[in-house]
């Protein structure tokens, strides 16, 4: 073996490390300023109570849907098809638009951040593409987290949105997270490059959310059908869970195109 | 000196010019094939059953169906030269000419997909009452659309810097075939139910002959007019880098 074949592989195994290392330093810096968690909550947090007031007179109104006629439209089936409008796989709709843009709004500092202050060329020398990647995705991932953990159960108490079924509710938050902090951070890799504004990081990465969203109103429709079979659980959570797993695909093996100059 | 610098440049925008005649033979039967679909929309082929009111509506399938196929042609093209532009060594001209072919491809693209999403919109608002019902072909066609628009974007940003727009851009169209791989497989089978027409291409018995004759025109017609496009495109982006590459 070649002696720059050993040190790619040396290279190779140190990525991990490098990778914790950036996520220690970002943790601690934030620890310190508290900028991204700040941003990313105090946005979430006043949008949630936008939300609250303009969905307030929703909370009585029922709905009526009939899928199918019945031989006799009776005042009994009516009742029995009545459901609140403002449901909760629609209030989960709501929660993650709210994140959408909490995520978009905040999760853009860690690399720009890098660009202002200078830190990026030392970043650059200093470890592979593959471990900022990483580290900064999972930097972004706990930011997101812990965003959630504190502003969900707010948002459930007060449009008193349920679990529905709790594992499969919490799988969906898991992976929505996932997959939310894995588009955030490439794009933000992007448009810190492209020197974009807040506007361009937005434009680029909602679109890609679009199809994402999707999916997790699906997948959000079966957590709250009772007793749902275990296969479409599966099948529905697992395609929310693949579009994070395909887009952390992607940017790791497209990242130092991104990232080197 | 100059002079004959001058009359060697007339003699070859000259030879160009009787060149580009002489292959002008397809361009002048893609406009006569042309004239041939617009014509045959309305003259040849006749009224569809099921569409209500003499069928006149289903009409809108020879000019629609061909330029939503396009739309989607037309990512897979850019992000063919988008993958050929990051992972092929290549000179910097020929890179930077790759890189055109993409973003090319991608304008392209988002033209064909507008006019699919209009024209679908018009068939939608006579056909079902509302120019636009969420219908699971409406949803995939507007998320194209995004995608295209967000790769334009992201190139206007960067105009003042080629070489970096070429690789972020590419880097965005490789990505962004995330989100597009859904809407090809996992998007139809979210929502069950559609309105929209089937895919009566692929039926035998669902198309009689004149309106198979023309929409088979049809689609010989736009993807002629799309491969004449991309060329003026290109020949446009070539004088233009020649012009840059003389004054530099």
């Amino acid at each position: 073996m070649t002696s720059t074949g050993m040190e790619v592989l040396i290279e190779r195994s140190k990525w991990r490390q490098e990778a914790v290392a950036l996520l220690v330093k970002d943790l601690k810096a934030e620890l310190r300023t508290k900028v991204a968690i700040s941003a990313v909550g105090v946005f979430t947090f006043a949008s949630l109570l936008l939300l609250g007031l303009a969905t307030a007179v929703l909370k009585g109104v029922p709905t009526v849907t009939i899928t199918r006629l019945p031989d006799v439209i009776g005042l009994q089936y009516l009742i029995e098809q009545l459901h609140p409008a403002w449901d909760s796989p629609s209030k989960m709709g709501l929660l993650w638009v709210l994140f959408c843009f909490a995520a978009f709004a905040g999760l853009a500092h860690s690399f720009v951040h890098e660009e202002e202050t200078g830190t990026v060329t030392v970043l650059r020398l200093s470890m592979s593409a593959e471990a900022v990647y990483v580290g900064k995705l999972l930097f972004n991932l706990i930011v997101l987290l812990v965003v959630m953990a504190t502003v969900t159960p707010v948002y459930m108490a007060m449009t008193g949105m349920s679990a529905g079924y709790a594992p499969a509710f919490l799988l969906v938050m898991l992976s929505g997270g996932i997959g939310l902090a894995a588009t955030a951070t490439v794009i933000g890799a992007l448009a810190a490059k492209a020197q974009g504004t807040g506007a361009l990081y937005g434009a680029l990465g909602l679109p890609l959310l679009l199809v994402f969203l999707m999916l997790l109103l699906n997948a959000a429709n079966t957590v709250y059908i009772v007793n749902a079979p275990m296969l479409r659980i599966v099948k529905d959570v697992g395609g929310l869970f693949s579009f994070g797993v395909l887009i952390i695909t992607m940017s790791v093996m497209l990242f130092h195109f991104i990232w080197e100059e | 000196m100059a002079t004959s610098e001058r009359r060697t440049e007339i003699s070859t925008v000259q030879a160009s010019s009787i060149t580009a005649l002489k292959g002008a033979w397809w361009k002048l039967g893609m406009g006569l094939l042309m004239c041939f679909v617009i014509y045959g929309a309305f003259f040849i082929a006749g009224g569809a059953v099921g569409f209500g009111q003499g069928g006149d509506k289903a009409r809108i399938i020879f000019f629609h169906v061909p330029s939503a196929v396009l739309a989607s042609v037309c990512y897979f093209v850019g992000v063919y030269f988008a993958a050929f532009y990051l992972f092929k060594k290549q000179s910097p001209k020929k890179a930077a000419e790759t890189d055109a072919k993409s973003a090319i491809a991608m304008e392209q693209g988002f033209l064909f997909c507008t006019l699919a999403t209009i024209t679908g919109s018009i068939f939608a608002g006579v056909q079902w009452g509302s120019f636009w019902n969420w219908d699971p072909r409406e949803i995939s066609i507007v998320i194209m659309l995004l995608l295209y628009a967000s790769y334009l974007v992201l190139r206007a940003a960067l105009a003042g810097r080629p070489e970096r727009r070429a690789k972020l851009a590419a880097v965005f169209a490789l990505i962004a075939l995330v989100p597009a791989q859904y809407l090809i497989w996992a998007v139809p089978r979210l929502v069950v139910y559609t309105a929209h027409p089937k895919d009566v291409l692929f039926e035998q018995e669902a198309l009689t002959f004149n309106y198979k004759l023309v929409l088979y025109s049809a689609f010989l017609a736009f993807t002629l007019l799309y491969i004449w496009m991309s060329h003026l495109r290109f020949r446009a982006y070539k004088i233009r880098a020649g012009r840059e590459g003389k004054r530099g």
